[in-house]
């Protein structure tokens, strides 16, 4: 009796992974770039206040960032230690982001408010080079739940001597 | 004559890459950025900063809502009503007590009311936050949040000269 051979299968078995792989692509870019666009530089080092009506930050394009500190007691342990890492000495009480700082950060404390104006300023200057409007360009305060109010409004102080208006409470959803 | 077996040529097909690995990568960074995207991210409150009033010459035609913020957190509309109790730093989300220091409802129908004679002559409702230096800034964020809810946005923030 003659062996019977068995048919060779003519169906390739492979799926084809190419469109899957374009799909995890694009889904991956779509990701990225929303990841980065709401970025605006945040300290760690601040606890932040939670608020029941507050929007979605949609574009932090022309935010000035100023971080605004609660007195060293009041923060956890954790926080202290990346506030002292970063500012290197006492009574800081606001902190922006400066690229020309090895911490990438840089404190003023309450008698360097000209200082912080002047950052203010600078940056105001830098955003407006780029032309963008000038009502997009707007403070973003970033103040420890703890913070004096004197601190937040010093801030303000500050900006508006900067001649900028608009201010951002920065928040995080409440939770109750 | 002796007879070369010729080993038979293993068929190449075409060239394969191993793709597996690198979906996997793929899928990592897709999960890692799945997650951090919907990580709870920072939301915001807007405020203008209204101009100085003696340069605008004209007095506003509605009297500008006050809120007075004293050193413990308690809140006060247009100076004599109570519209939040102290701040409570030690209440936990959750909890009644968290939930009644973020909700500050009195204040919100006050500040709808000032809302509504504003737009019936035709012109944006200014209120004027006042807070002791030492009020915590959590307690001014709640009270942004309620200006934000009463759709108000143009506020003056002022510290009191002592607690």
């Amino acid at each position: 009796m003659g062996k019977k051979k068995r048919p060779q299968d003519d169906v390739n078995g492979n799926p084809n992974m190419s469109p899957m792989i374009d799909c995890c692509f694009l889904l991956l870019i779509f990701f990225v770039v929303n990841a980065t666009a709401l970025t605006v530089s945040k300290d760690p080092s601040i606890n932040m206040p939670s608020a029941v009506s507050c929007s979605e930050l949609k574009d932090a394009n022309g935010c000035i960032v100023v971080n605004i500190f609660a007195d060293p007691d009041k923060m956890s342990e954790k926080a202290v230690k990346k506030y002292n890492e970063t500012y290197k000495r006492a009574g800081v009480i606001w902190g922006v982001a400066d690229s020309n700082e090895a911490s990438g950060s840089k404190g003023f404390t309450q008698d360097e408010g000209q200082l912080l104006s002047d950052y203010i300023s600078k940056q105001k200057e830098f955003y407006k080079a780029k032309n963008m409007d000038e009502k997009n360009i707007r403070i973003y305060l970033r103040g420890d739940l703890a913070a004096p109010w004197e601190r937040t409004a010093g801030a303000i102080r500050c900006a508006a001597a900067a001649g900028v208006s608009n201010m951002v409470f920065g928040t995080l959803p409440s939770r109750g | 004559m002796a007879r070369h077996k010729s080993r038979p040529v293993e068929e190449q097909g075409e060239p394969e890459m191993e793709i597996s690995s690198m979906i996997d990568c793929c899928f990592l960074l897709l999960i890692y950025f799945l997650v951090a995207t919907s990580l709870v991210s920072e939301k915001k409150l807007d405020v203008n900063i209204p101009g100085n009033p003696s340069a605008g010459g004209t007095p506003p035609p509605v009297e500008p809502g006050r809120i007075d913020v004293s050193a413990n957190g308690a809140i006060t509309w247009n100076g004599d009503m109570p519209v939040g109790e102290p701040y409570d730093a030690s209440a936990q989300p959750g909890t009644a007590a968290y939930k009644a220091q973020r909700h500050l409802d009195q204040l919100v129908e006050a500040l709808k009311t000032l809302k509504e004679q504003a737009v019936a002559v035709d012109t944006e409702p200014i209120v004027m936050v006042t807070g002791a230096p030492s009020t915590p800034h959590q307690r001014i964020v709640d009270v942004m949040a309620a200006l934000a809810e009463a759709d108000i946005h143009t506020v003056g923030l002022n510290t009191t000269a002592s607690e």
